[in-house]
């Protein structure tokens, strides 16, 4: 190896050990057994949207490769993840994940609705497929390195699992039990690559952006599904008037007010400070019911929490 | 007619009394023209006929707002009448306990201005000795749990401490920071020369607003280009008569702050008719309401729905015209009267010169409106 492609590979590790999700305090308390069954189970809801993702991502980097041995390779990644049909038993990706998915006492329908996806989450986990969509193929392959990672982090999954987490069976664990075994080929083919292809200081430096932009979108996803579980509240500086001259409600803050209609006025009651934004969103469904309450309740939060009426209990 | 819509917010100006000088400050020039001659009881009033127009907010400003001592029963009243009640101070003659009062009273929240992140610095452009009073005010503020708004006027003269600026903020755990830039209208106007900044200034003043904003959602950072500098009209009060009436210390109910110097306008006084009449009625309301009265290029811009053709007081005090297009735009054919001013900076800077009640010594800025038209 080249030592300019010897200075990559380091450069790359070197991000990885200090901005791979590992770090995330989510996944510190998920490893740790400090996670609730319901932020477990929030977790393995959100997460299942990256799943769904990636195999369109691996499409979009097949469109950009010329080379017919790189295609054969690559294109074994979105087998790996939809599954064969044509052999029949060997379960894909995306199957495994519902799998643990119903291990953790959720419903299979209603994670494969994607319904319930936290805003956040849907951002970070579109932000990469945009990304691999607009940049070339030596960028989006760099982007997924951070599997260089998995393969030992999903290890740890598994045992942190099995010691905590005792209430999920064991044959839900599958998913995290194939990645360990897939992540280090696939991740090992991908630097190879990188590492043949980066021919200039200036592709390392595409590179080292590329797998940095991808640590920072597996954090906000993280950081996605941690908001699910925050509590929010109407903020201190908000006051809420019934709307005499329009009808409906007026959130008035100082020097603005913000309109609140529909069944606005609904969810700002039950933001109450104790319950969470995903309790919040279930209890409403349940309420109202209509498929798309749950996405429309997070988004209004969202859309609230950023314009001052609401905050999060801290 | 355009008819008149649904107000939100009511700026009463309870006097234009103020212990400072501030040579940007927003108040007429002629102050002496304008007596406190609303009592708590009238104000008690307007709020009710506010609310009953809609109004749900009301910023208790001046002057100094403080400066009057029945300032607890106009909170009282205030309260009331259901309106959320925001204080606008400048942190002095208030006290913490006046403070506490206030908030008992019903106050809702309290913005502090400060002129400067260094204390001499501060104190200079105020022309008095405040900078501590104030920030004893802002910590007052937080002890008691009011929501913080912290405002800066930004000038020539401080635009380089915006980083220093915003970290004073967040170390006083404001919830939000203000740094408004200098309007030149009024005094600001009479004192272009002195506290124009550069366009370097602006754009560095605007990079450390979006670097903080990105460090931190707190405080709630509002920094918006300044019209001089964008090319585009500023949306000069969401447009005229359309969101806010701001009532004056002698009871004239205008839809800004400056709108009382327009020639030739007629408003109407809370003190003689009911406030609804004088927001729909009044003609100086329904002058520039909506858009009939806009010229091109106004009349026809796609965005004359976001900046509402700008603001009347800057065509009137730089073009002699109030029904002109903004200068501020550079679609306007006195887009110069702007550029020049920008382009042409005194060589030296000259001093300011303080708020008076009398209004400035020399006719305001009359000689370099000449020039730059």
């Amino acid at each position: 190896m080249s030592a300019a492609a010897a200075d990559l590979e380091a450069r790359l590790r070197g991000i990885l050990r200090e901005r791979y999700h590992h770090l995330h305090p989510f996944n510190q308390r998920l490893h740790g057994g400090r996670c609730s069954r319901e932020e477990v189970r929030r977790w393995v809801k959100n997460r299942y949207y990256y799943q769904t993702r990636i195999p369109i991502k691996d499409g979009l980097i097949l469109t950009k490769a010329e080379d017919r041995e790189f295609r054969r390779g690559w294109i074994r990644r979105i087998r790996d993840h939809d599954g064969d049909d044509a052999e029949g038993a060997r379960a894909g990706g995306l199957e495994l994940w519902l799998q643990l998915a119903e291990a953790c006492g959720l419903e299979r329908g209603d994670v494969e609705s994607l319904r319930g996806v936290l805003p956040g989450v849907r951002r970070a986990c579109d932000a990469y497929v945009h990304f691999v969509a607009e940049h070339d193929l030596l960028e989006s392959v760099a982007a997924s390195l951070t599997e260089l990672s998995a393969g030992p982090f999903l290890a740890e999954r598994a045992a942190a699992f099995r010691k905590h987490y005792g209430w999920i069976a064991e044959d839900g664990l599958a998913y995290f039990l194939s990645r360990t075994e897939q992540a280090p080929r696939d991740a090992g083919e991908g630097l190879a690559f990188v590492l043949a292809r980066a021919q200039s200081p200036a592709d390392a430096d595409r590179c080292a952006a590329a797998l940095l932009r991808k640590c920072e979108i597996l954090w906000q996803l993280l950081d996605g599904v941690e908001w699910g579980g925050r509590r929010p509240r109407l903020a201190r500086a908000a006051r809420l008037r019934e709307d005499t001259a329009a009808g409906g409600m007026l959130a008035v803050l100082p020097e603005r007010a913000v309109q609140i209609g529909g069944s606005g006025p609904d969810v700002l009651r039950a933001c109450d400070g104790q319950h969470s934004a995903g309790q919040i969103a279930r209890s409403l469904r349940e309420k109202h019911g209509g498929a798309q309450i749950e996405a429309e309740v997070y988004d209004f939060i969202e859309r609230m929490e950023a314009q001052g009426v609401l905050e999060m209990q801290p | 007619m355009t008819a008149a819509p649904r107000p939100l917010n009511l700026i009463a100006e309870l006097t234009y009394r103020c212990p400072l000088r501030c040579p940007y400050c927003s108040n007429p020039l002629q102050l002496r023209d304008f007596p406190d001659a609303l009592s708590a009881e009238d104000w008690g009033r307007v709020f009710g006929e506010a609310a009953a127009l809609g109004i749900v907010h009301v910023g208790l400003t001046g002057g100094e707002p403080s400066a009057r001592r029945d300032l607890p029963e106009i909170v009282r009243r205030a309260e009331a009448a259901g309106l959320y009640t925001h204080l606008v101070t400048a942190g002095m003659p208030l006290s913490a306990d006046g403070l506490a009062e206030l908030q008992r009273a019903g106050l809702c929240s309290v913005q502090v201005s400060l002129q400067d992140s260094r204390p001499a610095e501060s104190d200079a452009i105020a022309g008095a000795e405040s900078f501590a009073r104030k920030l004893a005010i802002a910590r007052a503020a937080r002890r008691l749990g009011l929501p913080l708004t912290l405002n800066f006027v930004l000038h020539r003269h401080n635009l380089a401490r915006v980083e220093e600026i915003i970290a004073l903020a967040r170390r006083e755990n404001a919830d939000r920071l203000e740094l408004a830039n200098a309007q030149y209208q009024g005094w600001a106007l009479a004192n272009r020369a002195a506290l124009l900044p550069s366009r370097a200034q602006i754009e560095a003043a605007a990079q450390a607003a979006a670097r903080a904003r990105r460090e931190s959602p707190r405080p709630e950072i509002l920094f918006v280009l300044p019209d001089y500098f964008r090319g585009r009209p500023k949306p000069c009060m969401g447009g005229w008569a359309r969101t806010h009436i701001v009532v004056t210390p002698d009871g004239r109910a205008l839809p800004c702050h400056g709108a009382a110097a327009l020639p030739g306008l007629e408003f109407w006084n809370v003190r003689e008719r009911p406030l609804a009449d004088c927001w729909r009625r009044a003609p100086g309301m329904n002058a520039f309401r909506g858009e009939d009265w806009m010229r091109d290029p106004c009349r026809s811009c796609p965005e004359r729905s976001r900046d509402f053709g700008g603001c009347r007081c800057q065509s009137a005090a730089l073009l002699g015209d109030p029904a002109a297009t903004d200068p501020a735009c550079s679609l306007s054919p006195h887009h110069s009267a702007i550029q020049s001013a920008l382009s042409d900076p005194a060589p030296t800077t000259p001093a300011w010169r303080y708020r008076t009640p009398t209004g400035p010594p020399a006719p305001p800025a009359a000689h370099t409106m000449r020039r730059v038209l």
